[in-house]
């Protein structure tokens, strides 16, 4: 439908002239977005006058109820804060902070929880003593076997263990002393590397180099006094260089340590 | 134009500064009561109902959107309360003598106060003669200020159908004037 065929229907619409047929034809105009309510006279005249027609406003005894409604609503607002406190809706924001809250204390909590109970602590701490002692065990009855699996294996679990006693210690550096075998040997000297700083593993070690006819243990050991520095153990190697025994690549590489060590 | 200024208003109120209420209620007690009166013709029944849309609107303050407009949540509960207030004429049957004494004296009240305006006068007759939905989207249509898509939002369709509507009756109220004119 062309505008000037638009404009004769809304002519004929205000004019009363349209049919049924017409004034349906104008609704689907109007529902099509092609007329608006105000491109039609007799409808723009006829909602002009809807919106003259006045009426008077509520009495002033309505202006009384709702002014004391009011104030009654302000009392009650002050007397049951509480109430406001529990009407969810309003409070979700201030929930929804608080449950973020709660969970940011309890993680804060578990960090900073104290480790744990003393009565528990002395617990734990009696049953890794016992650990330890029942491996301490293990690890010395293996070194009395004869295989050179288990040996190393005791030499091994020794390794494992944290803090050895005094006897686990004396166990390996009598291993790396008279051990048969030159793996389990060595296996000792590495198991006994955490413990090079106590004075007495320290002297034993010194005295262990003139004791060793293994050329591999000796430049173990010439490196592992390289690593401590410890000059005192030149004299224990000057003897190794002087003997007609040793190879003379170890005499050349245990030469080269006393330099670092000199 | 208030509606900036209704947002603010109604979000001091949910926020707790109540007094703001009161302004409010000034600006719109006239329009609401034009609302409830074009539907019940009834002033005591209409001041009721704009006292029970004000006290929804305590009541539910805290479900106020500031990014919706005031006068359209306003309106939308002025449509509930209508509704709930016509329900319950429904359901109790009858009104009373009273009430009929009331509206006696209503129409009394508007042929006075329609006496050097007959065609106003007709008109107020033919909005009468209106089914109750049909008087409602007319007088939501004067009451916001024909702005169909919040009239939309009121009624819960698109702007497309209130315009539709808004014709129809329109249409039909034309026709109602006609014959008023006739036998007048």
């Amino acid at each position: 439908m062309d505008k000037h065929e638009i404009d004769r229907l809304i002519s004929r619409y205000n004019n009363e002239e349209a049919t049924s047929a017409e004034r349906a034809e104008l609704e689907r105009l109007l529902e099509a977005g092609v007329v608006s309510l105000d491109d039609v006279e007799v409808l723009r005249t006829l909602q002009s006058r809807i919106s003259r027609m006045e009426v008077a406003g509520p009495s002033p005894a309505a202006d009384d109820r709702f002014y004391k409604m009011l104030s009654a609503e302000k009392r009650a607002d002050r007397r049951v804060d509480w109430k406001r406190f529990f009407s969810w809706p309003e409070k979700v924001a201030n929930l929804r902070l608080a449950s973020v809250m709660l969970v940011v204390g309890l993680v804060v909590g578990y960090l900073l929880r104290t480790p744990l109970m003393p009565a528990n602590d002395k617990q734990i701490n009696a049953l890794s003593q016992q650990v330890s002692d029942l491996q301490e065990m293990m690890m010395l009855s293996l070194l009395e076997k004869g295989s050179a699996t288990d040996r190393l294996k005791a030499v091994n679990l020794a390794e494992d263990m944290n803090d050895a006693s005094r006897k686990v210690t004396n166990a390996l550096l009598r291993t790396l002393n008279e051990d048969e075998n030159i793996n389990v040997r060595l296996a000792a000297l590495e198991a006994l590397k955490p413990y090079a700083a106590d004075s007495n593993v320290r002297g034993a070690l010194i005295r262990s180099i003139a004791r060793q006819d293994s050329p591999l243990v000796q430049v173990a050991l010439a490196e592992l006094m390289v690593a401590l520095r410890e000059k005192s153990s030149v004299k224990e190697f000057q003897k190794i260089i002087e003997s007609d025994k040793t190879p003379a690549e170890i005499k050349r590489q245990i030469s080269e340590s006393i330099k670092i060590l000199i | 134009m208030n509606s900036l200024g209704d947002n603010i208003l109604m979000t001091k109120v949910k926020n707790g500064d109540l007094d703001k209420l009161g302004l409010l209620f000034e600006r719109y007690k006239k329009p609401l009561f034009g609302f409830f009166y074009g539907m019940n013709k009834d002033t005591a029944v209409s001041e009721d109902l704009v006292q029970n849309v004000f006290f929804r609107i305590l009541k539910y303050r805290y479900l106020f959107r500031e990014e919706g407009e005031f006068r359209t949540w306003m309106f939308h509960i002025a449509r509930n309360v209508s509704h709930d207030h016509f329900r319950k004429i429904k359901w109790k049957g009858k009104e009373d003598i009273e009430n009929w004494k009331d509206r006696l004296s209503n129409n009394e009240n508007r042929q006075e106060e329609y006496r050097h305006d007959d065609e106003m006068r007709l008109l107020s007759m033919a909005m009468d003669k209106l089914p109750e939905d049909r008087r409602e989207i007319l007088l939501l249509s004067k009451y916001q200020e024909k702005r169909y898509r919040e009239i939309g939002e009121i009624l819960g369709c698109t702007e497309t159908a209130v315009k539709v509507k808004v014709f129809r009756a329109l249409q039909e109220l034309k026709e109602i004037y006609k014959q008023l004119e006739k036998h007048s």
